[in-house]
């Protein structure tokens, strides 16, 4: 998932990944660099979401040579859904790309199965996601801070790892803004418990 | 009058006979069977490198193969690759990339390092959608340190301190889930790494015989194998050689064959080198 | 908010499969003499890649001079040698004797045969003394056919087997040589080492072999430890 905040963006994600009833990596990082500044959370085909975001690596990283500039979020978001849209019938990945630009500051898109692009302040994406619509629904506002996002973030994603089968492991959150990258790491005994024992 | 032209393999795969065989399969053909090293391979991260570990039974069917077969494969110098899956093809593809790594490294004149040979290898699988059904465990040692890779047959790749693959995987990670710690040293290592595939040769039916080894450090690499024998072989009591002429022979002719002696002589000619 | 290795394609039609049966695997033998016969079978119960029992022999002592070797799917043996034992006891309290190994082969046959179009997944071999004081051997495919013979291997690593019982007990393929009869010592000694060769390449078969050796004093028991992996 990924909340925009006033001056940059919020990413989140679970770290499972599974093969049927196995799990052949308990602490996968789905979030991805593109750039210093540009991220993106794949769910969906591991080997899918691997190629398109390494293809994607590749054409920013040349644009940003030959531009003399950093790319803008909406350039790489675009490249993602040309990839994700013209091989639609053969990929499987929900891709969500976030990050901060000097132009528009910190921005959220979200490109789904079919190679749809739409900047949204607030996506889900994944397995896991049916089950926080409502929650999202309810809970986020307009306008948070860095640090209401994180906590938002984190019950959400806590929320999904309790009640899907196919989320699981620790939470990696990262906080992208002008300044760059601030990372967090919640380890599986520290997520938001909402029972009560 | 039927004439045998010797056709040369002009490189990469050849699809001439796919049309071919889907009609025929269509007609109830069945496909040849192919070799799966139903396999335990595994690696993992130690204090100064990578040790990387494999069974040796490759199976067709239920039937073994081969009894000892080699799953650790060559990639460089310091880097090693377990293949799990169709034989062919993780002997196949490790060979492909082994050669274009050896290019990179007599073009950029340095040792390659790990990570080239993961995107390499990630990125020749997923070119074939899983239709290449290799399953590795890539393990080396580069100036960035110590390697290791799980890579999928469908072009995923996982990076991990240990990891395991094929039939045999989850009864070896069971015993890395439970006794792995980082920094191990070599010695704990390698007994951890021996116990992982014992695990896998013996309750997995896909895996068996000898335990090979590789162990990979910054500036030597030792490739042990065997390093173990997980069960010795049954000895039998009876003899079984056959007194001479046991085999009965149907018919028997005798022929004169013509031959012409000719008679060539070859001179030494300097290399063109220049 | 999860990452799959393989996924199946939605909207696509998938049919869904599921079988009565199962194999697990196992591998049984049957060689007879002037005066005796062995039936040995080994120890491992399997499915697929995995063991359910390293210790789950497939030879059942039916009589005093009758054993059974089942391989196939267990739950059919269980099915099928529970049935047997009650038969056997009806038999004995109705004829007040116990059931010669010829009897057992014929009734066995049509146990087999009564379930012809819903077939009990067991090879079977039976292995006795017969009227006569012989060793003698019946072997049966799943739906009751059966013949008469001197040796047998069927299950897993039947096909692997036969051959060489047929070329070391039966001579075939063999030039000038003598054709003794087979004593009980060189018939034990074969079969353990059949078994080994059995064990080195076939992945069901291996653990532990049981051999079951049948004469007129009764049936006497060995085992033999095989390859385990």
């Amino acid at each position: 998932m990924a909340v925009e905040f006033d001056g940059g963006v919020v990413i989140a994600a679970d770290s499972r990944t599974s093969a049927g009833t196995y799990i052949p990596n308990r602490v996968t990082d789905k979030l991805t660099k593109v750039t210093d500044n540009i991220y993106c959370c794949r769910s969906g085909s591991s080997a899918d979401t691997q190629a398109i975001a390494d293809i994607v690596n590749y054409h920013i990283n040349f644009h940003r040579m030959e531009m003399g500039e950093d790319p803008l979020v909406k350039t790489a978001a675009k490249v993602f859904q040309d990839l994700c849209y013209n091989y639609r019938d053969s990929l499987s990945a929900g891709i969500i790309c976030a990050g901060w630009d000097r132009k528009l500051g910190g921005q959220v898109y979200s490109i789904p199965l079919g190679g749809m692009c739409i900047r949204q302040p607030v996506t889900i994406g994944g397995s896991g996601s049916t089950y926080l619509y409502g929650h999202v629904d309810a809970t986020f506002k307009e306008n948070m801070t860095k640090e209401e996002c994180l906590k938002f973030c984190k019950d959400a994603v806590s929320l999904a790892i309790m009640r899907d089968g196919s989320s699981g492991g620790v939470i990696r959150m990262a906080a992208i803004s002008e300044d760059g990258v601030e990372k967090h790491l919640i380890l599986h005994e520290d997520i938001t418990k909402f029972y009560r024992e | 009058m039927a004439a045998t032209c010797v056709e040369f393999a002009t490189g990469g795969f050849s699809f001439e006979n796919c049309r071919r065989n889907a009609i025929l399969e269509e007609k109830g053909l069945k496909p040849p069977k192919v070799y799966k090293t139903g396999t335990t391979i595994v690696g993992i991260v130690f204090s100064d490198g990578i040790i990387l570990g494999a069974d040796t039974r490759a199976t067709e069917d239920t039937i073994v193969a081969d009894k000892n077969c080699s799953k650790i494969h060559y990639l460089a110098p310091n880097i090693y690759c377990c293949g799990a899956g169709t034989a062919a093809d993780t002997e196949k593809t490790t060979q492909i990339i082994s050669s274009q790594l050896e290019l990179h490294r007599l073009n950029t004149d340095r040792t390659v390092r790990v990570c080239t040979a993961n995107r390499l290898l990630k990125q020749m699988l997923f070119r074939y959608q899983g239709h290449i059904g290799a399953a590795l465990v890539l393990g080396g040692v580069d100036s960035t340190g110590p390697h290791l890779y799980s890579i999928w047959p469908h072009g995923s790749t996982d990076v991990l301190p240990y990891v395991t693959m094929g039939s045999g995987s989850l009864a070896a990670m069971s015993v890395f889930e439970s006794r792995y710690t980082p920094g191990i040293s070599r010695e704990d290592g390698m007994k951890l790494v021996r116990d992982a595939i014992a695990a896998g040769i013996f309750n997995d039916l896909g895996s068996g015989s000898n335990i090979d080894l590789c162990v990979i450090t910054k500036d030597k690499v030792d490739y042990l194998r065997p390093y173990d024998e997980a069960n010795k072989k049954g000895v039998r009591q009876g003899k079984y050689a056959y007194k001479k002429g046991t085999s009965c022979v149907l018919t028997e002719t005798v022929r004169k064959v013509e031959f012409v002696v000719e008679s060539t002589q070859v001179k030494v000619e300097a290399m063109d080198t220049v | 908010m999860s990452l799959q290795m393989e996924q199946h394609e939605y909207g696509t039609p998938m049919q869904r499969y599921w079988s009565p049966y199962a194999m697990n695997g196992g591998t049984g033998l049957a060689v007879s003499g002037a005066d005796f016969a062995i039936v040995a079978s080994d120890s491992r119960l399997s499915e697929g890649f995995s063991i359910h029992s390293r210790d789950a022999p497939k030879t059942y002592q039916l009589t005093d001079t009758t054993v059974l070797s089942c391989a196939g799917f267990h739950g059919d043996i269980l099915a099928l040698t529970k049935y047997l034992e009650a038969r056997l006891q009806m038999y004995e309290h109705e004829h007040n004797k116990k059931m010669s190994t010829s009897a057992i082969a014929a009734m066995l046959s049509t146990i087999l045969y009564y379930k012809r179009f819903f077939p009990y997944y067991v090879y079977n071999i039976i292995g006795g003394i017969d009227d006569e004081g012989k060793g003698c051997i019946y072997s049966f495919d799943p739906v009751g056919s059966y013949e008469r013979e001197t040796y047998r291997a069927g299950g897993s690593a039947g096909s692997i087997l036969q051959p060489l019982l047929d070329n070391q007990i039966g001579f075939k393929n063999q030039q000038g040589v003598v054709k003794t009869p087979l004593t009980l010592q060189k018939a034990v000694q074969l079969v353990k080492d059949v078994f080994i060769s059995a064990a080195e390449r076939d992945i069901y078969t291996g653990d532990s072999l049981v051999i079951r050796i049948i004469t007129k004093d009764g049936v006497k028991t060995e085992t033999f430890p095989l390859r385990r992996d």
